[in-house]
């Protein structure tokens, strides 16, 4: 009995080496997913796309149906903005021919705000809910790397955190921390220059990004938009992330911080954007300069 | 018949956690609770209780796979749900040999076990540091939630499953017995 007794005890302990072993290489800083990460994530990943259709629909529906609610109220006002856009049109029009004419004739021919998207649909969610992520039905073979940024319609949305062939998992804003940091510009409607800072994370009491700022600025007004500025060398410039809900001070009082409400839907994702950044992306971990294509 | 409907109704399951989250409504998350279905894991333990004998180990080995999986595809660190999976799934194990499998064993044993397997991630995910919430606001806010929902579940499962996995399990070890 005792000799059973001793098995069962060096089986727990051999598993709990191999438990934290293993935890240990997925913690590792990983660029490329092993072989047999991607082969179950992209055969569960189909399965999830026949299995999962009729149910997508299904929620969907019943979204639909509560927006319907609404529908009166919101057309009232989409009519009003309406009226406005075209006018806004009109200026984007003639500022990109303009933009274009002055790149031609400084023959740049890329810019960081360029970019090509690569639309892909939402397959799952993490059922795990600590794990902000969920799966997309596009991977390396569409053109789709790590670290790409990823947005809807209505903003940034988060990032490409790991692909395999066919499918890849998406960690979302809310999941972001400060080994994932996103560099932004406000906008300052009362002066030239832009608000420069970092986001570094995300709030889980106010549901918020967390914005902290390089300078100080004197007035940086509630509202303002912000938007990713491109510097940190893997997201595109121009990608709108959020707006301003308050500023303050960090706990020692020495930093500008800003609480920042994402303009983008977390909960509810269906269709999304892969930003693939057209000019050069440079990876900082490994020291030199990988060509993207 | 068992060998190929089993790895089937659990690659299912799999796939349906990933539904899961447009399932649960939104009032929930309003009220900061966190449910996590372990719908598969409901499912091990009633293999573990109706297919299983006493000698065999076929819903380990499954727990194994089937934690495996849910690591690759829904988390990032690997082996976390492989082990709380198994490491409770060979708990149910010890504890059917004590005690009868009825309704009301099968119950009680199944809310301890899902209460423990959730407990077991929390505190790997805890030490990981990809939670940081206090020990106070998890008992309150995530186990108590899931705990009572899954058990929901587990009715459901139960009465669908009970007859049909002892049916499985009878066909399968009287065909070995006489064969052999």
């Amino acid at each position: 009995m005792s000799f059973f007794r001793r098995k069962r005890l060096f089986s727990i302990l051999l598993a709990l080496i191999i438990l934290v072993g293993l935890i240990g290489f997925s913690l590792m800083n990983r660029d490329q997913r092993t072989s047999i990460e991607e082969f179950f994530q992209d055969s569960f990943g189909w399965a999830q796309m026949i299995v999962l259709k009729p149910i997508n629909y299904l929620t969907d529906v019943v979204s639909n149906i509560d927006d319907m609610k609404n529908m009166y109220d919101e057309n009232r006002v989409l009519k009003e903005n309406l009226g406005q856009y075209q006018k806004v049109l009109y200026e984007v029009q003639e500022l990109r021919k303009e933009n274009a004419e002055l790149m031609g004739a400084l023959e740049k021919s890329e810019s960081i705000r360029d970019y090509t998207p690569i639309h892909a649909t939402v397959i799952a969610r993490s059922p795990e809910k600590w794990f902000k992520q969920v799966t997309i039905d596009k991977g390396i073979q569409d053109g789709v790397q790590k670290d790409m940024a990823v947005i809807t319609a209505e903003g940034m949305i988060g990032k490409i955190h790991s692909a395999s062939q066919f499918t890849s998992n998406v960690l979302l804003l809310n999941g972001f921390d400060r080994s994932n940091r996103i560099a932004v510009n406000v906008d300052l409607s009362d002066s030239d220059q832009d608000a420069r800072g970092f986001i570094l994370g995300y709030s889980e009491e106010r549901n918020q990004l967390l914005l902290e700022f390089t300078e100080y600025y004197d007035e940086i007004p509630e509202g303002e938009f912000v938007f990713s500025s491109g510097l940190g060398g893997v997201f595109p410039d121009g990608l709108e992330i959020g707006q301003i809900d308050e500023v303050s001070t960090d706990q020692y009082g020495l930093t500008q911080i800003a609480y920042v409400q994402p303009s983008a839907n977390l909960d509810d994702l269906r269709h999304v954007i892969v930003v693939d950044r057209d000019i050069e992306t440079v990876f900082d971990d490994d020291g030199e300069d990988e060509v993207e294509n | 018949m068992s060998r190929i409907y089993l790895p089937l109704i659990l690659a299912l399951l799999i796939i349906l956690q990933g539904a899961t989250a447009n399932l649960i409504p939104a009032s929930f998350d309003a009220a900061g609770w966190i449910v996590v279905i372990h719908g598969c894991f409901l499912f091990l333990v009633l293999i573990k209780l109706f297919y299983d004998l006493e000698t065999t180990y076929y819903a380990l080995l499954a727990a194994l796979f089937v934690g495996l999986i849910i690591d690759i595809i829904y988390t990032d660190i690997i082996g976390v749900y492989m082990f709380s999976y198994a490491l409770m799934i060979y708990f149910v194990h010890g504890m059917r040999k004590l005690l009868q499998t009825n309704f009301y064993v099968a119950t009680l044993l199944t809310m301890v076990s899902l209460g423990l397997v959730d407990a077991l991630l929390y505190f790997i995910y805890h030490f990981i540091g990809v939670t940081q919430l206090e020990m106070v606001d998890y008992l309150t806010y995530r186990l108590m939630p899931t705990v009572a929902i899954n058990l929901i579940l587990f009715f459901v499962l139960y009465l669908l499953f009970r007859k049909t996995l002892i049916k499985w399990s009878d066909e399968r070890f009287d065909l070995e017995k006489s064969t052999n």
